[in-house]
């Protein structure tokens, strides 16, 4: 027996080992040797560069890789095996009219061994069959690859819908929608498993799907597909959902603003964190529309504590406005809320101490004619269900995004600046308008000494006066009493 | 007795009745709404405020009200200076030395060291002492009403400050009147002994002879006296006419 013949026969008893292993779903890729007639082939198609010219203009690479091919499930089989008619000595001329006419060219080759009964098997396959009699023909290689068929399941029972899923998932699938444009369906298994979703099988949130059941969806573009994604949420969590049912965002996308946010767009889908504890994450997350007010928000007192000492204690957007009910801003009910969302930090010791500042800022304004009005507007739109007026709260003389420390800052350039928040509700208000506020500070001998003085007065002549009075209506009561 | 406890005589003329009903109502209605402002916390003025419709609704009443006392007011001083330059009539309001001896006269008399009370004129001493209080502290109230009203206009003049000075000011003299009011004025308007259960002079114009003759016996004394120089200017004042 001459070397080749006994090579032959190896390579024959490898074949039948394989295939009937391959029945069983068991394939050992690495054991396989690849024919003679194989090496000839890739001598020139391991090589880069050489493309293949269709019809219409379109070209292929006819590289195959080696390494790949060698790894595949398929790697028994010899290149004429697939690629009928062509051997050492032939090798004809084709013609294709386009790369996607080759493509279902090649498929055919996959069903001559993969028949129908045995691709309908797999419920994934069954919905492509049922396309293809739609006349959609599917292409095998989309998913599976041409030369570097891998074992999808690895012949082995999966132990989660999870590996299931992943068994195609994990691989650089494409989901094409109407408008062209198209989503990569590869699903990074680390990022899945160091999400907070980890415990949650696919179809927890791809429900509808199973292992079962792969429905082909049909949407017009990524952004359609995000919206309607966004909305498998819900069925966990309706709290938020009710919640962002009421906020701006809601709001905007009932309108017809596609692009406003929906739960991915901010949380992300299969690398969910718990976006709470990173409270940088959540102002880039705003950043992604809200550009100009981050500039602004960056400058800030509030803001570049948080980005450059990446200070935890600043409040962040949602801090404000919330992360799922957030209310317009420019409405009277959300003022009313201002000085409480600034007393959440500022009236609290415990952090304000941190920074030498005191936290009877807010009393000092809820105790003034704005605080107190405030106060009554509150309450009568609760009891009175009758609005109040625009009135000053933090926001009108601190700013909003834009506050700043008025630590070392010249107190005739802070009044300058001070007037001109003044008019914008006190019009044609002087220079000495500011100090009708005292700036927050209790009346005292060195801050506002007459404010403090006369209240002293009072405080002493008051109690003065009605004892006297007191005591002489006592003493005249006596006296009558004496003369009956 | 009873002829003298019957026999009225005439001690306030219908425009002191008239300005005695504005100013009560008046005051009552500005302490309700001022005093509710000040004390805003308590859960008593939250619930008028909210009855009278909110705070805007309390401090247009609150305003319009000031408005109305301060014109009464503005045209008390008028009367009372042009009645006296023009009208000559007698200044029975002015406090003189003699109060002060009353009021000296009058202590003692309760803790027994005098047997009789201070002999009283037109206004004893209590009366002026409450009559300046009231005029003096309506003077501040309007003031610094007017510039907490007003604070951009206050301001254009006047240091801002001026603003939380006039409001301690508004608050605590507005305190010191009702306080005053409420008890030195209602004791002795309404239970005095004497007067209980209410002096009803400045709503009828009369008062009874035997209060004449034991509070205000100077008065008396002059009216039926024999100076009547000093009588006339008297009926001046007041328009006072002895009802015989």
């Amino acid at each position: 027996m001459t070397g080749f013949m006994k090579n032959k026969l190896i390579l024959f008893c490898i074949c039948l080992v394989s295939l009937f292993l391959c029945r069983d779903g068991h394939v050992d890729a690495k054991k396989a040797v690849i024919s003679d007639e194989t090496v000839i082939c890739l001598q020139c198609h391991s090589k880069q560069g050489v493309v293949f010219r269709f019809h219409n203009g379109e070209t292929l690479s006819v590289y195959v890789n080696t390494d790949e091919y060698r790894m595949s499930v398929h790697n028994f089989l010899g290149c004429p095996d697939c690629h009928r008619g062509f051997s050492v000595d032939k090798h004809p001329k084709r013609r294709f009219r386009s790369r996607k006419q080759y493509k279902l060219q090649a498929s055919l080759i996959c069903r001559r061994c993969h028949k129908n009964d045995e691709i309908a098997s797999k419920p994934i396959h069954a919905s492509l069959l049922a396309e293809e009699k739609k006349g959609r023909s599917p292409v095998c290689a989309d998913c599976h690859g041409a030369h570097s068929v891998m074992p999808v399941t690895g012949g082995k029972i999966f132990i989660s819908e999870k590996k299931y899923c992943m068994g195609c998932h994990e691989y650089e699938l494409d989901l094409t929608f109407k408008n062209g444009e198209h989503l990569l369906l590869k699903t990074d298994a680390s990022a899945l498993a160091r999400s907070v979703h980890n415990k949650l099988g696919c179809s927890d949130c791809h429900y509808g799907f199973s292992s079962e059941d792969h429905p082909e969806r049909k949407f017009r573009s990524m952004r359609d597909y995000s919206i309607a994604s966004s909305d498998t949420c819900k069925r966990c969590h309706f709290d938020k959902y009710t919640k962002t049912e009421e906020g701006v965002h809601c709001a905007e996308l009932n309108k017809g603003n596609i692009n406003a946010p929906v739960c991915t767009d901010c949380h992300g889908s299969h690398a969910i964190t718990r976006i709470r504890d990173k409270r940088t994450l959540i102002v880039k997350r705003c950043r992604n529309c809200h550009r100009e007010i981050y500039e602004i928000y960056s400058k800030s007192v509030h803001g570049s504590a948080l980005l450059i000492d990446a200070n935890q204690d600043v409040p962040v957007c949602i801090d404000c406005h919330k992360a799922h009910d957030i209310g317009n801003p420019l409405t009277l009910v959300y003022r009313e809320q201002i000085p409480e969302m600034c007393a959440n930090c500022h009236a609290n010791r415990l952090v304000m101490d941190k920074y030498g500042l005191s936290t009877d800022v807010v009393k000092s304004y809820l105790s003034d004619f704005h605080g107190i009005t405030l106060g009554f507007y509150k309450k009568q739109r609760r009891m009175l269900d009758k609005p109040g007026r625009q009135i000053a709260v933090c926001t009108d003389c601190h700013g909003t995004h834009n506050i700043v420390s008025t630590r070392g800052v010249d107190i005739k350039e802070l009044k300058a600046k001070l007037v001109k928040r003044c008019r914008k509700c006190h019009e044609n208000v002087t220079g000495n308008f500011p100090d009708a506020w005292l700036s927050h500070y209790e009346p005292g001998i060195r801050k506002a000494p007459l404010v403090f003085l006369v209240n002293l007065f009072y405080k002493i002549f008051i109690p003065l006066m009605i004892a006297g009075l007191v005591l002489q209506i006592v003493l005249h009561i006596w006296r009558y009493i004496i003369n009956r | 007795m009873n002829d003298i406890r019957d026999e009225k005589i005439r001690r306030f003329s219908n425009y002191r009745i008239i300005e005695h009903w504005v100013l009560l109502i008046t005051f009552i209605i500005l302490v309700l709404t001022g005093l509710s402002q000040k004390f805003y916390y308590l859960a008593v003025s939250q619930w008028f405020i909210l009855r009278i419709g909110g705070i805007d609704s309390l401090r247009y009443v609150h305003h319009y009200t000031a408005l109305v006392f301060l014109s009464l007011v503005t045209v008390h001083v008028i009367v009372a200076v042009s009645g006296i330059v023009f009208k000559k009539w007698r200044p029975s309001m002015v406090i003189t030395g003699k109060d002060f001896t009353d009021a000296a006269d009058n202590i003692k008399y309760y803790i027994g060291m005098k047997d009789h009370p201070a002999a009283c004129d037109r206004y004893n001493y209590k009366q002026k002492f409450e009559y300046w209080v009231v005029l003096m502290g309506a003077i501040v109230m309007i003031a610094s009403g007017l510039v907490l009203w007003f604070p951009v206009f206050a301001t254009q003049f006047l240091p801002g400050e001026i603003i939380p000075v006039a409001k301690v000011l508004h608050s605590n003299e507005a305190l010191l009147i009702f306080l005053i009011i409420a008890i030195w004025h209602i004791y002795n308007a309404i239970f005095s002994p004497e007067v209980f259960p209410l002096d009803t002079s400045i709503f009828t114009g009369y008062i009874s002879r035997e209060r004449m003759i034991s509070e205000h016996p100077l008065e008396l004394e002059r009216m039926e006296g024999t100076d009547t120089g000093e009588r006339g200017a008297d009926i001046g004042v007041d328009g006072i006419e002895a009802k015989s």
